[in-house]
């Protein structure tokens, strides 16, 4: 248990016996006033306002110290178990995992302080009831009085109010629904000079959500009203009881203020509800959060690669989704040094058999080898040292361009031909990824300076030139050429130029390896050329 | 913003006070019924002390019943002016959740780029404004006028046992004013290292597949556990100044409590004070003024932070104003006219368009080809009037389209960007986007056309409703848009890769049609059919460009040629002997004039 946790446990409890202390002490005191002697109460009421203050304040330090130590915790637990676990391909949305990382972990981290604020606020509130009991037998039964129909009240408001929050909300969602339409369209509003008609529009749902608002204040003010009123009858019936026995010698004046305190503190009871949604929302937060820490992560390995020139081989490999083979049973071989292409109908099994090369998903049977080495048995840096990978869309992590791109350097965006627009940036190499705003095209060659710097035996790249045009995919794909020769590569091909490039074609159709051979020769397939992008166009200019 | 300072002029703070300036009379409305709402506060004591001196302790408990009854019709005044206040809350809220609603919109729509971040503005952050607002509007002036009754009630009761209270009342609100700055500062932090980390984790949990790929793991994972350990430091420092605050809402609101006992004895022996009137003040003190100071304290140090972020957020947003409303010069000169046009995207930036110029006839039809990134849309956008230029001058028809009026520039240029615009509605209010005046016959020729005819049919005709623009594919949404600017009033039309979903076959139909329109069509090129269509063909490249028609650029340009080689793919090496091909809107065109005379020269 750390420190904080500690003190919150020793502060909360403290602060809650001070505050159920007060009333009785108050009353000790009055009554001593009238004795003529208020030094020994006067102490203790002393001893329980600044015992009580010190705790409260030890309990406001303490509580988010607490909270943020267990939040840490849990949220450095959960990034480096969602880094290990990668790109799993049943695992949660990356923006789900970052909910939970940013929300769910934070509630859960609340977990502790809000538990033992809620056990000690109830406590408390029972604390009060038990001292209006102690008091005198007819004081708890005037408070229960007019706390049951209290409960009723509440349960009856939240079933109003309930209704008319989701009528509010869903005019909320509509509104956002229109608005998020509207940016995707924004440049042509921009052109067509329609922002203000475009606002109209999105803005339709504007009365329903303002009528739904009212409708909320309306239920809100019922409430309020009656439970305003119940309240200050509780209290007074306490009041009035206490004073009647006063009057009758049997309590002390003094123990109308104790009834005072202690009736206010019971009614305080119901507030708690609040508490009660601080405890709920914790336990979902560490539910969601274990669920994403129960996706397991794959071990690595402890072994390093031989010297080999790059050899890339499929064994028996198979890929499942439930019950439905993707891909395989397949065996294929890249000789070392040497490039293949594979060529195939969409959905034919192209990227998974691209992504298993790299462990970027794990085989459900067989295995990949490396110079001979299986990729899972490799140790993280040495599966990096052996495959590397380029993307159709990549995604740029790190604070600056030169962060994200793993080292790379002009050299390196210099021959992705990434040079000269990262010169037209406003900060260089300095800009942060998310200012790019980059075009398909531009962040593919960002993704091909990223592969050349890490420098890989292997390099996959998965459709990672589609977005350029085709003159600039011409001058990356010669630049590409001199800069990686002598390397082994796997290179996912839509168009016919690509596939004619490769010294070799595994042409897939539905998960099965159709046919490895050069292109020239699977050129005489109409199969094989309705797979590809270019082969019919250039025929047609022929 | 001052250093320190929770003061009312942040940017957020006058955005607020601007909306609540026409919402006047609920809002004093308010104020009214929460002097009302603060009777039992100024009465509790009185009415207690009354009930003990008169009744409980003169053993006349009746009496002190009927005190006490007193207190009880107190409290349903209190009940009353808080259901009649509520209206006056809503009317005040609600009109300021309108008005943000409002500017949210507008400032998105305004804006150049989308800016995803809008969308949670307008549900969180205008929602906890107009929350907060409405929390501070019932509960912080609630509890500023009981705190201001309870002392006003103690003063009534017991002027004596002011002096004991007020002392350590004004030393705690002096030193929890001291506290704010901190307080403030440590809160603002707080909200940051949160921001913080949303942002990067985001990014990281986007980019999983990339950092497996690349073996970054380690080298993420350390930079957002930093980011975590930041935000995990500025809490605790958080809780460090809240435990300070907590210590000073105690010397405000237990020391009084404390100092009346402690003197209590003597007050009574010297008859300043009865006993009733020591209950009275115990009961000011406990069930009124250490409550109120504590809520106070609570809602100061939490809420109107936590308001003034949210505020400053939305009024970070610039107001929209309407363009500077000029009135269209009469339309003289040709159709589009660019003179040493210069646009870089930041100061230091290489240009993406330098000393460029460009001048097209009515009826011509132009493509421009150029490898990604070399200014292409940026090309469109300045000749759109989306961007003003940075050097030189466009024109479009006689007059600079950025210094139009949105919907009057939209009758001189139409421009189609990539990502087509569709939106929830009939049709019909789809393609006459545009032009609402289109009449019926002409929107069915244009839709049979352009080849839209099927889909109007599958999405039931000119009158069926699309109920959710994303179920349409991209293509689609293109053939929508298409159709729509084809309608347009507009002389000029930009294709700004505006048929990069249609097929081959598809596009071409859709560029015959529109070179066929009456008026100029500049389409920025996605294949090569595009250049072949065109009269002309600019070829931009490091910010300049050549203009000529297809075959003689093919003559002109190495890199034209290895361009058009590349995108007839393995007929490269024939490239330049590819005839141009007769396209009938070809030779009905006017004669381009002298291809390198139009050039489209350097001035650097």
């Amino acid at each position: 248990m750390r420190g904080s946790t500690l003190a919150l446990a020793l502060a909360v409890p403290a602060e809650a016996a001070a505050t159920l202390a007060l009333p009785g002490t108050v009353a000790g005191a009055v009554d001593a006033v009238l004795g003529g002697n208020a030094t020994a109460p006067g102490l203790l009421l002393g001893v329980v306002l600044l015992g009580g203050a010190a705790a409260g304040a030890l309990a406001a330090a303490a509580g988010p110290g607490c909270a943020a130590d267990a939040t840490v915790a849990l949220r450095s637990r959960l990034l480096r178990h969602v880094l290990a676990v990668g790109p799993a391909p049943h695992g949660l949305p990356s923006g789900d995992l970052t909910s939970r990382l940013v929300g769910s972990a934070a509630d859960a981290g609340g977990a502790f302080p809000a538990r033992l604020g809620a056990l000690t606020a109830l406590l408390t509130s029972l604390g009060a009831v038990v001292g209006l009991g102690v008091l005198s037998p007819w004081l708890a039964p005037a408070f229960f009085a007019g706390v049951l129909p209290g409960i009723v009240l509440i349960r009856l408001f939240l079933q109003q109010a309930g209704q008319v929050f989701t009528r509010y909300q869903e005019a909320q969602s509509e509104l956002a629904a229109r608005l998020t339409g509207a940016l995707g369209g924004l440049r042509s509003i921009h052109a067509a000079g329609a922002e203000e008609r475009e606002a109209a529009r999105v803005l339709g749902p504007l009365p329903e959500l303002s009528a739904a608002g009212h409708a909320l204040w309306s239920t809100q003010r019922r409430t309020v009203w009656q439970a305003t009123l119940l309240v200050a009858v509780v209290e007074l019936a306490v009041l009035g009881t206490a004073g009647w026995q006063v009057a009758d010698g049997v309590l002390p004046p003094g123990a109308l203020a104790a009834a005072a305190g202690w009736a206010a503190l019971g009614v305080g009871f119901f507030e708690q509800v609040e508490a009660l949604a601080g405890v709920a929302h914790a336990r979902s937060g560490l539910l969601r959060v274990a669920e994403a820490l129960a996706v397991p992560a794959p071990s690595p390995g402890c072994r390093l690669l031989p010297d080999g020139p790059g050899e890339l081989v499929f064994r028996e490999v198979v890929v499942r989704d439930g019950g439905n083979v993707l891909l395989g049973p397949l065996d294929l071989t890249v000789p070392g040094g040497r490039t293949v292409a594979l060529v195939g109908r969409s959905g034919s099994g192209k990227s998974l058999l691209a992504a298993l090369a790299g462990r970027l998903r794990a085989p459900d049977a067989g295995y990949v080898l490396v110079d001979g080495v299986r990729v899972d048995e490799l140790t993280v840096p040495e599966l990096r040292r052996a495959v590397g990978f380029a993307f159709e869309r990549p995604v740029l992590v790190g604070a600056t361009v030169t962060e994200s791109l793993e080292g790379a350097g002009p050299a390196e965006a210099r021959a992705a031909y990434a040079d000269g627009f990262l010169a037209r940036l406003p900060d260089g190499y300095r800009t942060p990824p998310a200012e790019l705003r980059l075009s398909g095209g531009e962040l593919q060659r960002l993704g091909l300076a990223r592969l050349l710097a890490q420098q890989p035996r292997v390099m996959i790249l998965d459709d990672a030139t589609s977005s350029l045009d085709l003159a600039t995919e011409h001058h990356v794909t010669q630049a590409l050429a001199d800069s990686t020769r002598g390397r082994t590569r796997l290179i996912v091909a839509h168009r016919a130029q690509a596939a004619a490039r490769a010294d070799l074609v595994a042409w897939l159709d539905a998960g099965r390896l159709r046919a490895l051979a050069p292109h020239a020769e699977l050129l005489a397939e109409p199969d094989y050329r309705a797979a590809l992008v270019g082969t019919a166009a250039a025929q047609e200019y022929r | 913003m001052g250093r320190h300072r929770e003061s009312p002029d942040t940017p957020g703070w006058t955005l607020l006070r601007q909306q609540l300036d026409s919402t006047r009379t609920p809002l004093i409305r308010v104020l009214s019924w929460s002097a009302v709402e603060a009777l039992p506060a100024l009465l509790s004591g009185l009415l207690i002390s009354a009930a003990v001196d008169q009744g409980f302790l003169a053993h006349r408990p009746g009496v002190g019943c009927l005190w006490l009854a007193a207190l009880g019709a107190a409290a349903a005044v209190r009940a009353y002016a808080a259901r009649a206040a509520f209206p006056h809350v809503a009317a005040v809220v609600e009109p300021l959740r309108d008005a943000l609603v409002v500017r949210v919109v507008r400032g998105a729509l305004a804006r150049p780029e989308a800016d995803p971040a809008a969308v949670a503005r307008l549900t969180e952050q205008v929602e906890s404004a107009r929350q907060l607002t409405a929390t501070l509007l019932r509960t912080l002036r609630g509890v500023g006028v009981t705190l201001v009754a309870a002392l006003l009630g103690l003063a009534l009761l017991a002027p004596v046992a002011l002096l004991l209270v007020l002392p350590p009342l004004l030393a705690g609100g002096l030193l929890f004013v001291r506290l704010l700055g901190p307080l403030v500062a440590r809160q603002r932090a707080v909200v940051l290292a949160d921001e913080q980390v949303s942002a990067e984790t985001g990014l990281a949990f986007a980019g999983l597949r990339d950092i497996s790929a690349c073996g970054s793991q380690q080298r993420v994972g350390d930079a957002v556990a930093a980011t975590i350990h930041v935000q995990g430091k500025a809490v605790r420092s958080l809780g460090r100044a809240a435990a300070l605050r907590s210590l000073s809402v105690a010397l405000g609101g237990r020391l009084p409590v404390l100092a009346v006992v402690v003197a209590a004895p003597w007050l009574v022996h010297r008859h300043w004070l009865t006993v009733g009137q020591v209950l009275g003040v115990a009961a000011y003190l406990l069930q009124q003024l250490e409550p109120a100071v504590r809520t106070l304290a609570g809602m100061v140090g939490g809420w109107v932070l936590e308001l003034t972020v949210v505020l400053d957020r939305l009024a970070a947003i610039p107001p929209t104003t309407p363009a500077p409303d000029r009135p269209a010069q009469p339309a003289s000169g040709p159709a589009v006219r660019v003179t040493g046009l210069h646009h870089a995207h930041g100061p230091a930036a290489q240009p993406v368009l330098s000393g460029f110029d460009l001048e097209l006839t009515a009826g011509e039809h132009l493509a421009v080809v150029g490898a990604s990134g070399v200014g292409k849309s940026t090309l469109a956008a300045l000749l759109a009037g989306l961007l003003a230029p940075q050097q030189g001058e466009v024109s479009i028809g006689g007059v600079r389209p950025h210094e139009l009026h949105g919907p009057l520039r939209a009758r001189q240029l139409a421009l189609v960007p990539q990502e087509a615009y569709v939106f929830a509605g009939t049709v019909r209010s789809n393609l006459t986007w545009l032009d609402p005046e289109v009449g019926e016959q002409r929107l069915t020729e244009v839709v049979a056309l352009l080849g839209a005819a099927e889909l109007v049919a599958r999405l039931g005709g000119p009158d069926g409703v699309i109920r959710d623009p994303a179920t349409l594919s991209a293509g689609e949404g293109q053939l929508i848009a298409l159709v729509r600017t084809y309608l347009s009033p507009a002389p000029v039309v930009v294709l700004d890769e505006a048929t990069c979903h249609l097929d081959g076959a598809a596009e071409e139909r859709v560029e015959e049609a529109f070179a066929a329109r009456p008026g100029t069509l500049v389409v920025i090129a996605h294949r090569i059919g595009s250049a072949l269509r065109a009269d002309r063909v600019l070829l931009l490249d490091s910010g300049r460009g050549i203009i000529a028609r297809h075959g003689d650029l093919q003559v002109l340009s190495p890199l034209y040629r290895e361009l058009v080689g590349h995108w007839l793919g393995s007929t490269a090496q024939a490239a330049p002997q590819i005839p141009q091909p007769a396209t009938p809107s070809a030779e009905r065109r006017r004669e381009p004039e002298d291809a390198v005379g139009a050039s489209v020269r350097p001035r650097s």
